[in-house]
C-alpha cells in the first residue's frame, strides 16, 4: 500500500492525482514550483482510492454546509477537502428545536438531516464546490437501500464530485441510516448496492455505536468499500434537571468535540488493524497534534468537525500544523501513517492485523 | 461579516448581574447594522466551546475618534451573566482578547422593514429583560430617520431593567414594568403594552420585540388582537452562526424543508406572522 515515492497509493486508485479539467493548469503550475524551490515543504498530499487530496485534511459532513458559508472567513482552496453536508434523494425538514446543547467539552445535536435534496445539491451547491482546489466529497444518506441508490443515482450527474461518502452512522433519525450501522448485513448489503451504483469512489462512515467496530469495517470492505471514514457521532443524552426534560427535542442526541476524542482514536486504531483500505479519522480534533494522533492510529486522512463552529481556521491550521510536524520529525506522510509503537515492539507494526 | 480577534477596551458592571463588554473593532463596527449580533469567543479555554450570540448593543467611536462626527470603532455589548460562558465574559479585562465573528443575520432594516416603520404612526419597542439589547441602535437609527417612538420595558426586578436614560433621547415615553412592582407599573410588560394599544384605535403602529419566548409569543398575540405588525427578534441556541450547523433552526410557516428557518442567518429578525408560536416550538435556551 505504500510507495517509495512519498505519495500513499491508496486501494484502487492511482497514485497520480486526477487533475480537474479546469485547474490542469494552476495545478500543474504549483507542481513545477514545488519542484524547483529549494526547501520546500514536505508534500502532505494524500490519495485515497484514487482522488488526490492536496492535504490530509478534510472538513466534516454538517459541520461546514456546503463550503460557500466559509468562503468570507477561511480561504477555501487551503482544505484538502469538503465533505458536504448530509445529502438524500428527496429534501427533509429536520427535527424540531431544540437541537444543539453544549456539553463538558463537547456538544450533543439531532438535526435531523436537514439538507436541500440531490437535486438541488447539484444545481445550487455544486457549480461552487466546483471551483475550487478542495475535493468534493458528497455525503450521502436514506432509509433504505432504495433511498441511497436513488440518492448516488441522481448524485452520479454532479460534475465535480469527487467521492462519496455514505452514511450509515447517523444516530438522530429514528429508521434512518443507523439501523444499516448496527447490522453487519445490513451494512455490506447497502455498501454494495450504493457501489454498484457509484459512478465516484465509494467512502462509508461508520457509527462508533457498536461493540466492535472491527466487524463493520469489514463489512464495508466486503460490500465494496473504497475507504472508510471514522467515527460519527456517539449516541449521548442530556437533561434538564429543572424541567426533567431532555435538552434535545430528539431525546437523544449525537455526541461530537474534544470529548469524543480518545473514543474515536481507539476506533481507527482497531479499525486500521483489521482492514486494508485506506481510513480517514474524525472525532474531536482541534489541533495539529490532535490530528496527528489519528494519522498515527492508522488514518491517512483526517476530518475536522465541531471546530469549525467556534474556530474556522482550525483545518488550514492543522494542515500546517501537520506539515511541520512532518519536516522536523523528518518523516513523509504516508511513513507517519500508522506508525504506532506499541509497547513491547522496536518498530511500528505492520498495518494489517 | 469578519471573524476577527478583538481587544477588550472595556467591561463595565451594571446592576442585576448585567455588564456592557466594549470590544475595539473599526472595520466589523462599521459594518454592523441596527438588530444584527456577534458570536464572542472566549480564547483559551477549551471547557466553554461554541461561541455565544450576542447583540450588538451600541457602536461607539474609539478613543482616538474625534467627536460626533467620527465613524464607529467599538462595539459594545449588553449581556447578563446567566452560566459559564457569560461568567467568563464577564472576567474579561481591557487589554484582554475576544475571538470577535460579526456582524451577522438579518437586522431589524433589512428588506422591507424600513419601508414598514416609516410609513408606521409610531415604532413600539418592547423589550424582556436582556431583550432590550438588540433595540438601542435601531431607535438611534429611527429617531435619525424623524419616526416617532415609544419604549416598553419590562424585567423581573428593577435591577433588570438596565439602559432606559441611553434610549430617552429617541423615545417620546418609556413605560417600565417589573414583574415584583419595584420599578414602573407592577405586572408583565405586556400588560402597559395592550393598555396603550387599546388606547391608539386607528393608528398604524409597528412593533420591534425581543426577550424570553413567552413575552414574544404574548406580545404577538396582542399585535394579531389589535391588528399591528411585528418584527420580532428570536433566540435560539447557536452552534455555529455561520448558517451551517442548523441546531438554530425554528419553525415557519412552511412545509417540507421550508418548515425551519435558521435564527442566525435568515433571522434574528422574523416577521411574528412568519414564526409557528406555541409551547411546543419552544427554542427551550
Ligand atoms: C441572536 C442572539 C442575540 C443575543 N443577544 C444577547 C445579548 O445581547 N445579551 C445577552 O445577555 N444575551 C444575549 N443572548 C443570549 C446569550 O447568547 C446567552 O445568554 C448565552 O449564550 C448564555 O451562555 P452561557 O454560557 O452563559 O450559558 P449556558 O447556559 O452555560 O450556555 C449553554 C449553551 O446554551 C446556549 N444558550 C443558553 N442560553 C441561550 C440563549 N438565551 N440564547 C442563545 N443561546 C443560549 C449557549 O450559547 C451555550 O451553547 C442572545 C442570543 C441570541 C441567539
Ligand atoms: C451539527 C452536526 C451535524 C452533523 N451532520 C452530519 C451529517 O449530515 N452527516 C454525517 O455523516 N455526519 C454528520 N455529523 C458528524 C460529523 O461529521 C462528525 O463525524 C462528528 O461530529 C465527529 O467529529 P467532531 O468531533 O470533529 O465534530 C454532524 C455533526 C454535527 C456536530
Ligand atoms: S447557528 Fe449554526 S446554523 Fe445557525
Amino acid at each position: 500500500m505504500k510507495m517509495a515515492n512519498g505519495k500513499i497509493q491508496m486501494a484502487n486508485g492511482s497514485e497520480h492525482p486526477t487533475l480537474r479539467p479546469e485547474l490542469g493548469e494552476q495545478q500543474s503550475a504549483i507542481d513545477n514550483r514545488q519542484s524547483t524551490i529549494s526547501n520546500p515543504e514536505p508534500p502532505i498530499d494524500v490519495t485515497i482510492a484514487g482522488v488526490h487530496f492536496q492535504n490530509p485534511v478534510l472538513t466534516a459532513s454538517g459541520t461546514f454546509g456546503y463550503g460557500q458559508e466559509f468562503a468570507k472567513v477561511i480561504d477555501l482552496n487551503r482544505l484538502g477537502g469538503i465533505c458536504v453536508k448530509g445529502i438524500s434523494a428527496d429534501p427533509m425538514p429536520g427535527n424540531p428545536p431544540p437541537r444543539i446543547y453544549e456539553t463538558d467539552a463537547g456538544m450533543l445535536n439531532a438535526i435531523g438531516l436537514q439538507n436541500v435534496g440531490a437535486k438541488r445539491f447539484l444545481e445550487e451547491k455544486l457549480p461552487f464546490l466546483r471551483t475550487l482546489k478542495a475535493r468534493c466529497v458528497v455525503n450521502v444518506f436514506g432509509y433504505s437501500t432504495e433511498d441511497y441508490v436513488r440518492c448516488i443515482e441522481t448524485l452520479n450527474a454532479g460534475d465535480g464530485i469527487d467521492a462519496y461518502e455514505l452514511n450509515i452512522s447517523c444516530p438522530n433519525t429514528r429508521c434512518g441510516g443507523i439501523v444499516y450501522g448496527s447490522d453487519p448485513k445490513l451494512t455490506e448489503e447497502v455498501v454494495a448496492a450504493s457501489k454498484r451504483a457509484a459512478r465516484f469512489p465509494l467512502f462509508v462512515k461508520l457509527s462508533p455505536n457498536v461493540t466492535d467496530i472491527t466487524v463493520f469495517a469489514r463489512a464495508a470492505h466486503d460490500g465494496g468499500a473504497d475507504a472508510l471514514t471514522l467515527v460519527n457521532t456517539f449516541v449521548g443524552m442530556s437533561i434538564d434537571i429543572e424541567t426533567r426534560a431532555p435538552r434535545i427535542s430528539n431525546v437523544t442526541a449525537g455526541l461530537s468535540g474534544p470529548a469524543i476524542k480518545p473514543l474515536a482514536v481507539r476506533l481507527v486504531h482497531q479499525a486500521a488493524r483489521a482492514v486494508r483500505i485506506p481510513i480517514i479519522g474524525i472525532g474531536g480534533i482541534a489541533s495539529p497534534e490532535d490530528a496527528i494522533e489519528f494519522l498515527i492510529a492508522g488514518a491517512c486522512a483526517i476530518q475536522v468537525g465541531t471546530a469549525n463552529f467556534y474556530a474556522p481556521e482550525t483545518p488550514i491550521r492543522v494542515a500546517d500544523g501537520i506539515s511541520d510536524y512532518c519536516r522536523r520529525h523528518r518523516i513523509r506522510l504516508d511513513q507517519l501513517v500508522g506508525s504506532l509503537k506499541l509497547p513491547g515492539t522496536d518498530s511500528a507494526p505492520a498495518k494489517e492485523g | 461579516m469578519l471573524d476577527t480577534i478583538a481587544t477588550v477596551t472595556g467591561n463595565r458592571p451594571l446592576t442585576g448581574g448585567h455588564l456592557i463588554l466594549s470590544v475595539l473593532s473599526p472595520e466589523q463596527a462599521q459594518a454592523a447594522r441596527p438588530g444584527q449580533f456577534a458570536m464572542i469567543r472566549i480564547l483559551g479555554h477549551s471547557d466553554v466551546l461554541l461561541r455565544r450570540p450576542m447583540s450588538i448593543y451600541d457602536l461607539r467611536p474609539g478613543d482616538n475618534g474625534d467627536g460626533e462626527q467620527a465613524k464607529p470603532a467599538e462595539l459594545d455589548f449588553l449581556y447578563k451573566v446567566v452560566g459559564r460562558g457569560t461568567a467568563m465574559m464577564a472576567a474579561l479585562k481591557p487589554g484582554d482578547e475576544v475571538g470577535l465573528l460579526a456582524p451577522l443575520g438579518h437586522g431589524f432594516f433589512a428588506e422591507d422593514y424600513l419601508a414598514e416603520a416609516r410609513a408606521a404612526d409610531e415604532v413600539l419597542h418592547v423589550a424582556g429583560g436582556i431583550g432590550i439589547a438588540a433595540l438601542l441602535l435601531p431607535a438611534r437609527e429611527l429617531a435619525a430617520a424623524g419616526v416617532q417612538q415609544r419604549l416598553f420595558f419590562g424585567g423581573r426586578t428593577d435591577a433588570d431593567l438596565v439602559g432606559v436614560n441611553e434610549f430617552q433621547p429617541y423615545v417620546a415615553e418609556t413605560l417600565l414594568a417589573t414583574e415584583n412592582g419595584t420599578l414602573g407599573h407592577r405586572g408583565y410588560v405586556t400588560g402597559t403594552l395592550e393598555s396603550y394599544l387599546k388606547s391608539q384605535p386607528g393608528k398604524r403602529l409597528l412593533i420591534l420585540a425581543c426577550g424570553p419566548w413567552g413575552m414574544l409569543e404574548a406580545t404577538v398575540a396582542l399585535a394579531r388582537r389589535y391588528g399591528q405588525r411585528c418584527l420580532v427578534s428570536m433566540e435560539n441556541r447557536m452552534g455555529c452562526a455561520l448558517g451551517v450547523c442548523l441546531g438554530c433552526s425554528i419553525r415557519v410557516r412552511g412545509e417540507g424543508h421550508a418548515a425551519y428557518e435558521r435564527v442566525c442567518t435568515e433571522g434574528p429578525v422574523f416577521w411574528s406572522e412568519h414564526v409557528v408560536w406555541g409551547a411546543d416550538q419552544l427554542p427551550k435556551t
